[in-house]
Formats: structure tokens, sequence, C-alpha cells
């Protein structure tokens, strides 16, 4: 104590042997009204903040509300970003989508109130800071293996050393001693700057390196930082790699790749490829080919088309014979002829005529029931908006128009038309309908496959026949079904029939 | 506290272990009130439709079964960790789990129901597929081996086969101990909890997928088992705490449970209803992003007819509103309070049940739900929970409230938080 008689007195502590005795100067240091206190034990000891009378923490609220700014800020942010800021369609969903925000707003909340919990604790301890009053004295040291100390602050209110000092006696204290400040320099020690500038210092050196190698010439070769991005290990065709263990840069194709040209031309175009060829080898010109058709200009070789070139086959586009009709058709519809058809005529091909006998007559491909269900499928898909779902032309869209009355509409034909039966209109030329479009109809190569638009025709002449065919088409183990659904509609047409009337003379009556 | 001493252990055949004369009294009126309840409520809503009456009964049924193996879960659990604390209300999730027994028996509806024509599960109805929109014939080909009466019969016996041998495993460890206050029956106890909560998970996930999943067939979510174990786990630590405080409010117990056990019970309470929320809401974000018809259409049912504001009703009150109430260790510190938001959660858990079965009811049938449906599936719920805590006390009248011998009771009596 005396030594100490210059410093400043921040409190007084007391050592304490057991739990026991600690606990019980703890009750009476807090029954006498002292206020700031504080006890130190080398574990938890339950009760002892009733024991000294300390308040519950408020560090709970911190975290709560710092959970809360967590919730908040990330509902904010993502409404903000997804929402105004920066709109983007996320697997079709809607910008501010909530389901979508709450995984990130779960997790902000937990960060921001463990950052809260965390920061919290260090300012209500104080934290960070040099040092603490009470390892002034060495004895303390113990309070991490066996003994247990009470503390009163000097700024207590009730604060009096020579009370504090009977009170801690009585209470069982052999050893009782005033806290003074710690008078060690509070000066960071100049080596900490030392070394922090040294490791300043040496983390530019790496900046400075390259700093000094993009600013200079050298006549050595350029270093390369990323190699393999400079030199990367894609090759061209014919040159051996390490990549593989065959040493081929080229590979084999994925399995169930389709080749261009897998498919014979008649299939890809619906036309007879010799005969068509006979007659116009320019038809051959890909409409996707430009480069082939500005090249070709009005007096192309024929001749000079490669084979690819015609696989794509264009059915009644830019004959380049015609220029005005070239110049119609550009200005027009991309099918032709927009101007001049009339709408129920149903004949496709009514433009740069290619004749009947030129399409093939018959589907190319194997025609069996799940060919036509394939059909079924994508007519309903695609075709049937317009078509309608049994072919009658009066689709979805046809009934909108009509109803609207719009000006412009050219009602979609009806596929139970005489004009588009097989003898008619061959299989191939339905396919080239289907392909290239007809009138307002666009063409729907880029849509459906090859395979499925034959599967559509196939569908359709299935479609058509329901109009033209007899029971005795119908097989034998059929027919009983027919039968009775034929007589049940006649029935229900009657009954319906019957109503109206009953309704239209309840009408007229009334008038 | 070290405040207070903590209280001795009193002697194994003290007054306060055996159940107060006033909750004895109530067994008959559970029992028979229960039953008439149950069989009230299951005409009323058979009256509505056969399916309806059914669907109500299996809620009430998977109501009382999650309470039961929650308990279950919760005992195997106390063992696995060799917890201390929680000795004191170990014997009341003890008495709930050993009801798997009756329910078993209560089962036998269900049962019925499977062998019917759509009596219950859809899948029953011969050629139901094809008048479903949207059923893909060759998914349910390979899936109809699985939900077959007969293989659904089996695995319910086997389920219930490991439900009630887990129970009595641990009922009668428990209340052998009683008498004998052997260390070595807590030692083997806690030996076997490890695999025993493995089985439990297994079972748990089967049969969620059987008896409620598949009350919509092709419909799937993986997560299905742990959504219903996440209720019945929320669902047995309020059963819980609510009946430690009923028992000390009829005088049982009154120095053994503390509030420091409300405090811990209350933790879990409101950790498990996060997790429940958790779960749900796992997957149901996955569903939704997903966006698939297959899966979403259990929501889709949900979101439409009226279901949609019970699902912001569970949305509202199973989370946001206990999650806040419990939130406070002020609440959790004061027994009546925990008591009250036990008793709120098991209501909710009712809902959650009943949401996840009657929405299902419609399927193949004509009539749709009416409030004589909803009221008989409530009538039925709370007859049968009726039934099961009837039976609850006349096991309690003929055992200890609580392990009275166990080896670290002395531990529990001690517990505290802080």
């Amino acid at each position: 104590m005396s030594q100490d008689k210059d410093k400043i007195v921040k409190g007084i502590v007391a050592e304490f042997e057991t739990v026991d005795t600690l606990m019980d100067a703890c009750r009476t240091v807090r029954d006498s009204g002292y206020k700031k206190t504080d006890a130190f034990t080398p574990f938890p000891v339950h009760g002892i903040d009733t024991a000294l009378g300390i308040k519950p923490t408020i560090l709970p609220w911190l975290c709560l509300f710092g959970g809360m700014a967590g919730t908040g800020t990330a509902i904010a942010m993502q409404w903000w970003m997804n929402g105004i800021d920066y709109k983007y369609i996320i697997s079709g969903k809607p910008f501010v989508s909530f389901p979508a925000f709450m995984p990130v707003a779960f997790e902000l909340t937990i960060l921001f109130a463990s950052f809260a919990a965390f920061f919290g604790m260090w300012a209500l301890n104080k934290l960070p800071r040099y040092s603490n009053p009470m390892f002034t004295d060495p004895r303390f040291d113990r309070v991490t293996d066996d003994r247990f100390f009470l503390y009163i602050d000097a700024t207590d209110e009730k604060y009096n050393f020579a009370e504090v000092e009977k009170l801690m006696g009585d209470a069982g204290s052999a050893y009782i001693q005033p806290v003074v400040e710690d008078d060690s320099p509070k000066q960071v020690p100049r080596f900490i700057f030392m070394v922090w500038m040294l490791v300043a210092g040496l983390s530019a050196i790496p900046l400075l390196a390259v700093l000094k190698m993009r600013l200079t010439r050298s006549e050595l070769p350029r270093f390369h930082v990323f190699f393999d991005m400079d030199f990367s290990p894609a090759k061209d065709a014919q040159h051996a790699t390490t990549l593989f263990a065959d040493s081929r840069t080229m590979r084999d194709d994925v399995e169930g790749t389709i080749y261009r040209g897998q498919y014979s031309e008649e299939i890809v175009s619906g036309k007879k490829v010799a005969a068509s060829a006979t007659v116009d080898d320019l038809r051959f010109v890909s409409r996707f080919d430009d480069e082939a058709l500005s090249a070709a200009g009005g007096d192309r070789d024929p001749g000079g088309l490669s084979d690819e070139a015609k696989v794509e086959l264009d059915a009644d586009k830019k004959d380049p014979d015609n220029k005005e009709s070239d110049q119609k058709d550009s200005a027009g519809s991309d099918a032709g002829n927009a101007g001049s058809a009339s709408p129920d005529s149903g004949d496709a091909g009514a433009q740069p005529p290619i004749p009947d006998d030129q399409w093939l007559s018959e589907i190319p491909l194997t025609v069996d029931r799940a060919f036509i269900e394939k059909g079924k499928e994508q007519f309903n898909i695609y075709c049937a908006v317009c078509h309608g779902r049994n072919g009658s032309g009066q689709g979805l869209v046809h009934e909108r128009a009509r109803k609207i009355l719009s000006q412009w509409w050219v009602p979609p034909s009806s596929l139970h038309q005489k004009s588009l039966y097989r003898d008619k209109y061959p299989d191939g030329k339905m396919f080239g309908t289907i392909t290239y479009g007809v009138r307002k109809m666009p063409g729907y190569a880029a849509q459906i496959k090859v395979q499925d638009r034959w599967a559509i025709v196939a569908y359709i002449r299935a479609l058509q026949e329901t109009r033209r065919g007899s029971l005795d088409d119908v097989p034998a183990d059929l027919r009983a079904d027919i039968e009775s659904a034929k007589l049940e509609a006649e029935a229900r047409l009657k009954e319906e029939a019957e109503k109206q009337k009953k309704k239209d003379n309840a009408t007229e009556a009334q008038k | 506290m070290s405040e207070h001493a903590a209280p001795a252990i009193k002697p194994a055949n003290d007054p306060a272990f055996k159940l107060p004369a006033s909750l004895a009294s109530l067994q008959l009126p559970l029992l028979a009130g229960g039953l008439l309840l149950l069989l009230v409520g299951f005409g009323l809503a058979y009256s509505n439709a056969a399916k309806i009456g059914f669907s109500a009964y299996l809620v009430s049924f998977i109501y009382c079964l999650t309470l039961s193996i929650g308990c279950l879960f919760f005992v195997i659990v106390q063992h696995l960790v060799r917890a201390g604390w929680s000795v004191v209300v170990r014997r009341i999730a003890e008495l709930f789990m050993i009801m798997i027994v009756p329910l078993a028996v209560l089962f036998i509806p269900v049962l019925v129901a499977t062998w019917m024509s759509n009596g219950l599960y859809i899948w029953t109805l011969d050629g139901w597929m094809t008048e479903t929109v949207g059923v893909d014939p060759e998914i349910w080909k390979a899936k109809s081996g699985w939900l077959d009466p007969g293989w659904f019969t089996i695995r319910s016996l086997i389920y219930f086969a490991v439900y009630i041998g887990l129970a009595v495993f641990y009922y009668r460890g428990s209340t052998l101990q009683d008498e004998t206050g052997q260390k070595s029956a807590t030692e083997k106890l806690q030996y076997w909890a490890g695999p025993a909560a493995m089985l439990f998970a297994l079972t748990t996930t089967f049969a969620a997928f059987d008896w409620v999943m598949s009350l919509a067939p092709m419909w799937f979510s993986t997560m299905f088992g742990v959504y219903m174990f996440a209720g019945a786990i929320l669902a047995a630590h309020c059963v819980i705490c609510l009946f430690s405080y009923l028992m000390q409010r009829c005088g049982a117990m009154r120095d053994e449970v503390t509030v420091e056990h409300y405090h811990d019970l209350g933790k879990l309470i409101f950790g498990f209803t996060f997790f429940w929320t958790y779960i749900s809401f796992s997957q149901y974000l996955l569903i939704w992003y997903g966006n698939i018809p297959e899966e979403t259409e259990w929501f889709w049912i949900r979101q439409t007819n009226g279901w949609g504001s019970l699902s912001v009703v569970i949305i509202l009150f199973h989370w946001i509103v206990p999650f806040m109430g419990t939130l406070s260790r002020h609440v959790r510190r004061r027994p009546w309070a925990m008591a009250a938001w036990s008793g709120y959660l098991l209501v909710m858990h009712f809902i959650d049940v009943f949401w996840m079965i009657m929405p299902e009811a419609h399927q193949g049938i004509t009539e749709s739900i009416t409030a004589v449906g909803v009221a008989g599936a409530i009538l039925c719920g709370v007859g049968m929970l009726a039934l099961m805590v009837g039976l609850v006390l006349s096991l309690a009248g003929n055992t200890k409230l609580l392990p009275v011998r166990d080896p670290r009771l002395g531990e529990s009596l001690a517990f505290e938080n802080i």
C-alpha cells in the first residue's frame, strides 16, 4: 500500500478462498448498497449475478435489433436490386418474389445478429483496451487457478476505502488491496511500428515488380503469369494434343448427333428431288443461305451450287428469274402471294408453282400409331390455336379475331375441304406448307422438327378421314363403341334442340 | 440456483411423485368423453362423405401419433446425449411415448379404409389414374407395386413393431429402475440410444411417406418425413411443458420441476418452432423454384379453394406469432407463459396436420368438405386426444411421475441455466 501512495486508486479488491465465502461477500456488498462491483472466478458460478445484484445484460436487445436490421437490409437490398435497379427474369419468377428473398434474408439476419452480439459484447466490456488495472496486482493471476476476487470501483457513490476494507474483512477475506491504475506506458512500442512498416514495405515488392515489368522494355522473353491462358491447350484440326490419351485433337461425335444431310433431301424438302431438280435448280438455294443468294443475283450458274445448299430447300420463294415477284415477296409477307390469294382457296403453293406431281405424294416415313399420336401432340401444340383441334379452322385465335372484328384477319383454312385431300394436295406439299408457310401462315421449320412435321401431316390425314370415312373403315371390334357414341350424341343434340325450342316458345309467348 | 440449495432427492414413495387425486379423477370422464367425441366426430365427418370421415379420422390419428413419437424421440435423444437436466420431466415423455401401443389399435380404421375402394387413399380406387388429370400411367405402374394395400399393411405393421419395440424398451427400462435403482439400467438405455435414433428416423420417414404423403400418390417430397418429424418434436416438447405445469398446479413435483426446466423446454420449443419453419420452407422453396407441375400440385391444392387462407394462417400463427412470443427469456422463465404457449402450439400443430391431410380428401369424390366435415375432424381430434390423455393418466396412476431413482436425478434437480 505504501509504495502505491502516489498512484491513482481505481478501486479495491479482496481475495476469497472458496466460492461460498465469495458468494456471502457478494450478498453483503450488494445489501450494503454498492453498485459498481465485479466478481472474478476461475469458473462460471451459477447465481453470482443475482448475488451481486448485476442487472441483466442488454446484449439480447442488441442482438434482436441486429437481426431485424439484417432482415430489413436483405429484403430492401433484393427488392431494390431485383425489382427496380436491375430487372432480370430468373426462372420466370416475378422480379419481387419473396420466397426467393427468404434465404438471403435468413442469412443476413443471422449475420447481423451475430455481429451485434459479438461487437456488442466488445462494446459492453469496453474492449479493446490495452490493459485492466486489475492486472497490476500479481496475486490476481491466481483468479485463473484457485482464488476468487471481489472488486468495488472507486467511483461508486458509497465508496469509502476504510469501510469497504472492514466489510471485506468481516466477510472472510484475508487479502484486501487497493487497485491502482496501470501506469505502464500507453504508447505503442516503437518496434511494432517498425514491424508494420517493414511488412508494408515487403508487401509492396510484388506490386512494384509488376509495375516495373509493365513499364520497361526487355530483351528477355515475356514472363507469363498465367501460362495456359497465354498458350491455350485448344488445338486446330489434325494437331496432336496432350489432353487426351490417344493424342488426337479431333474427337468422335457425341452419340445421337444428327449430321447435315442425314435425312434424305426428300424427307427434308417434301419434294421428289430428281424431278424438281430438272425443273429449276435454283429452287434448291437455301432461303437462309444469304451469301449464295446474293452471289446468285439474276444469272448465277445453277450448276455451281454445292450439295449442302440443296439440303434446305425453298419451295416458293425468291425466284431470281422473276424480279417483279422477288420485290413483291420482300415487300409482302414471307410466304409470298399475300395479296392475291383468296382466303378460302386453301390451295397452298399457288405461287411460283412447283407442280403437284413434283411433291412427294406419300409420307416418306413409317406411319404407325405412335407416329400419328406424335403428330396429334404437335398439331395440338402448334396448329390447333388457329386451325382448331378438329381442323375446322375455328381455332381460338380465329374466334378471337372474329370477336374483335379484326379487319386484316385472314381466316385459317379448314383442313377438311376437298382441295386439301391427298389426291389434290400431295403429302409433300402439305409438308412444304408447314415448313415454309402460306399466305399469312408463317413457316414452322424453325419450331417443329422434320420428323414431327411429317407426323403432323399424317395426323391431318387422319383428321380428314374422320369426315370422309365410313363405318366400314373402322375395325370391327371398335364399331360398337362408335355406334353407341353416335346414338348418345344424337340423343343429346335432340334434347338440346328441344330445350332451345321450348325456350324460343317461351320468349315468343312472353312477347 | 445457488441462491438456494438444490432440493433434496425425496424418497421414492414421496406423495409428490404420485398422480394428484384431482387429475386421477379425470381419467374416466376423459376416456368416456374422448371415445364419445371420437365417434361423434367421425360420424359427422362421415355424413359429409365416407372419405372425408376417414380423412378426419386420419387427422386425429396422425396428430396423436406425432405427439407420441415426438416424445419417443425426446426420450431417445436424452439418453443419446446423456442429458442431466431433463430427468425430472422425462417420465411425462415416457408416458406419452408408450401411447404408441393403444395408437396401434386406433390405427385399425385406417387399415380398414386402405382396403376399401378410395376409402381414404385415392390409389386404392381401381383405375384412379385414368380418371385423374395429369397422371402418367407409366410412372404409376412403377409406383403401384409399392402402394398396394397388402404391402401397405405389412409396412404399417413393421412401423408399429419398431415404434412399440422402442417405446416398450425405454419405458420398461425406466420404470424398472424405479424399483431397482440400478445404474446399469441407464447405461443399457444409453448404449442402445444411437441405433434407436437411426431406426426411429428411418421408420418415421417411411411412415410419413406411407400414411400421409401417399394421400397424393403422384406427389413426392423427400423432405416430407422430416417435415412431419419437425411438427412431432415441437408438439412433444409442448406436451411435456404443458403436462409438467398441470401436474405442478395439481400439487405434484412442486419442488422438482423448476423455472430452469421450463426455461430449457422453452428454448427447445422456440428452437423447434423455427426448425419446423425452416423445414417446411425448405420443402416449399425448392418446389416453388423448380415449378414442375407434378411437384407443385400439392401446394397448388393448398393455395386454392379456400385452403390458401389456411396456409397463410399457418405461416402467421405457426411461425411468426410463436416465434416472436417465445423469443424473450423473460417469457421462457415464466412457467405459466410457457404452458400457455405450449397449449397454443399444440392447437397450431393440429391445424398443421389438418392442412397436411384434409385438402386431399376431395380427390376422387364429388362431395366437398362442409362445415360439418370440419367440425367432425375437430371433434375427432379432441376426442382422440382426450382418449390418449385419459390413458396417460390411468397409466400415470400406477407409476411415479418422474424417474425417482435415476442416477442423474440429483443433477437435474440442481440444474440451472445461469
